[in-house]
């Protein structure tokens, strides 16, 4: 490790800042190591525009949100060309896309065609306005949210969109002692701002030094396997909330892509850097698994009738393949 | 066969786990005493039981650092003596010279008292010949075959001659009788710690410092604080047996030599061969 910032130190600045939810602190500097976007599901009140903000500020970079609504359109997220009466031509005005970090709130409140819209500029880093294309800013996290709790009027996100993320990761409720501190935090003032650890040159550094991380020849044949068997899983099985044991085959439709394949080792590098190694461990792999497959695996409906959490497939996938 | 007192070992805690038997023979043996390089060979380990057991559990296969292992065949054979266990390791070595293969161990509660022990196979010492060209094999076959066949003519010859002579001289006088001396006594069961073990893993690590000799000392120690196949570091480390910091120190650095990049690899060799020290360290 050669900067003499490092990602840790970020991290504990956001955790300085934020009360617990220290998985999403972790997605967020995984997505930014291995040059992805996060998914994060999960009610509201959680901190989640919070840990954008405070990402951004702590990297000197600039955030931008955009809150979806059915009557979003794509120009309102990527940008339009107005018409200058005064220069009499046409000019272009940037969408609030191009920030480095950009929290997409409720991204399925909006139709596909705007969803569309995000996810290509996501997938492309660039954006076409008129004849003109514009390079996004680098580095540049999308972090979108979606609210489990209130599905009526909302659009769902084809499995082939959801692809485009790095990873999905569920949010939780704090605990209650979290929660006590978050109240101490809170009580008096607003959130202290962010002050800046790193900077964007940083970013891109670790982001070099997270490529080179070693990954053995046994971890990839294990990230091969676990990816794998989410796609034939005959010899799984996971229980119901009643009890009941089911095989996990029967409730999968179709498993993950090799996309998942590619995301399991960019995140197993970033964790790796997080923890100061310059070598993947199967710990790394196993730690992030289910952030990689959760919106990758399709579920058929059994797996509602039937009252299997799909976590908990997901689980005992994971826990079916050997560690090397 | 030997067999130790597990809570010796440091193993009490796992006694509730074990599997309660009556282990009647354990051994180790090689289908050929003088494998050849590159040649694929048998190791076969022989549990004979008295229970009726469908599979055996803590049976934990000796360290097999100098070969390259090939496949492992399991087979449970149940009778009404009981269940004979066998498993048979296919392995080739690619290196000449003698190679000392260590017992194969068994964990288990010894349903004679009721106390958890650790069973031992012998140990085997092979010599592993240089593979020659097929030509000079079988040339040196039957020089051998000639050398045979006039041995045993000779040989013949000179039992024929002994016997006219006992049958034309006078009957002798009895020679006393020859006192023979009772066979040393069974040695003690010979309990091997803990700390045995890392001995073995070190010098293993010491005779080659390859990733392969990495991993398989790897897999002895945490066999040793009781991880199954397929855990990961994160789960050894939570396991009580675990909990100590040399160990701990052990495990991270055989983690480290296991997955770490080559270039990095005599490093990670080093470190582990150095806490496996600290550890041996700790031995009472």
């Amino acid at each position: 490790m050669t900067n003499a910032r490092e990602p840790a130190e970020l991290r504990a600045a956001l955790g300085e800042t934020i009360v617990g939810q220290e998985g999403v602190i972790e997605a967020l500097l995984l997505a930014l190591l291995a040059n992805g976007h996060v998914l994060l599901e999960g009610p509201p009140g959680l901190a989640k525009t919070l840990a954008c903000r405070s990402l951004a500020a702590g990297l000197e970079g600039e955030f931008k949100r955009i809150q979806f609504t059915p009557d979003l359109l794509p120009s309102d997220i990527v940008g339009t060309r107005i018409f200058d009466q005064r220069e009499s031509a046409f000019a272009t005005v940037l969408g609030p896309i191009f920030a480095n970090v950009v929290l997409a709130d409720e991204i399925n409140r909006a139709p596909a065609k705007v969803q569309s819209a995000l996810l290509e500029a996501m997938q492309e880093r660039q954006v076409t306005i008129g004849p003109q294309t514009y390079e996004l800013p680098d580095p540049f996290v999308v972090m979108a949210t979606m609210n489990p709790l209130d599905s009526e009027g909302t659009y769902a996100l084809p499995i082939a969109q959801m692809d485009r993320f790095l990873m999905k990761v569920n949010v939780g409720y704090p605990s209650r002692e979290e929660e006590l501190r978050i109240l101490d935090r809170f009580a008096v003032a607003d959130t202290r701002p962010l002050r800046a650890v790193a900077t964007l040159d940083d970013v891109r550094g670790w982001r070099a030094q997270a490529h080179g991380v070693h990954i053995d020849e046994k971890l990839k044949r294990y990230i091969v396997e676990l990816v794998a068997t989410t796609r034939s899983a005959q010899d799984v099985s996971v229980r119901s909330l009643s009890g009941a044991a089911f095989n996990v085959a029967e409730l999968i439709d179709y498993g993950a892509s090799p996309r998942a394949t590619l995301a399991l080792a960019f995140l197993a590098r970033g964790r790796a850097m997080l923890a100061g190694r310059d070598f993947a461990l199967p710990d790394d792999v196993r730690a992030i698994a289910a952030h990689a497959l959760r919106h990758r695996i399709g579920f058929n409906y059994r797996l509602i009738a039937e009252g299997v959490d799909a976590d908990s497939a997901i689980d005992a996938i994971v826990a079916s393949v050997p560690a090397p | 066969m030997l067999a130790g007192l597990l809570a010796a070992a440091g193993g009490a805690g796992q006694a509730q786990a074990l599997q309660r038997l009556t282990v009647d023979s354990f051994d180790l043996s090689a289908d050929t005493a003088s494998p050849k390089v590159d040649v694929p060979f048998h190791l076969l380990v022989r549990l004979r039981v008295r229970q009726h057991v469908t599979q055996i559990e803590n049976l934990n296969l000796p360290m097999l650092a100098q070969v390259e292992l090939l496949g492992d065949d399991r087979e449970t054979l149940g009778s009404s003596r009981g269940t004979l266990y066998r498993e048979t390791i296919t392995v080739v070595a690619h290196v000449a010279g003698p190679m000392a293969i260590a017992p194969a161990t068994l964990q288990a509660i010894d349903a004679r008292d009721g106390r958890a022990k650790q069973w031992y196979t012998n140990g085997l010492t092979l010599r592993i010949a240089a593979n020659g060209a097929p030509a000079a094999a079988a040339s040196l076959q039957f020089a051998l075959r000639v050398l045979l066949l006039i041995l045993g003519i000779a040989a013949v010859l000179a039992v024929m001659a002994v016997a006219v002579m006992f049958a034309r001289r006078p009957r002798a006088i009895a020679p006393p009788p020859v006192v023979v001396e009772a066979p040393p006594e069974t040695p003690l069961p010979v309990v091997r710690t803990q700390w045995d073990v890392a001995r073995d893993a070190l010098a293993v690590l010491r005779a080659e410092r390859t990733r392969a000799a990495a991993v398989t000392v790897r897999g002895s120690i945490w066999r040793m604080v009781g991880a199954s196949e397929g855990e990961t570091l994160g789960d050894v480390l939570r396991r009580p047996d675990s909990s100590d910091p040399p160990m701990r120190s052990l495990l991270v650095a055989l983690e480290r030599s296991a997955f770490t990049y080559d270039d990095d690899l005599r490093a990670a060799i080093d470190d582990a061969g150095f806490a496996l020290e600290r550890f041996i360290e700790t031995a009472p």
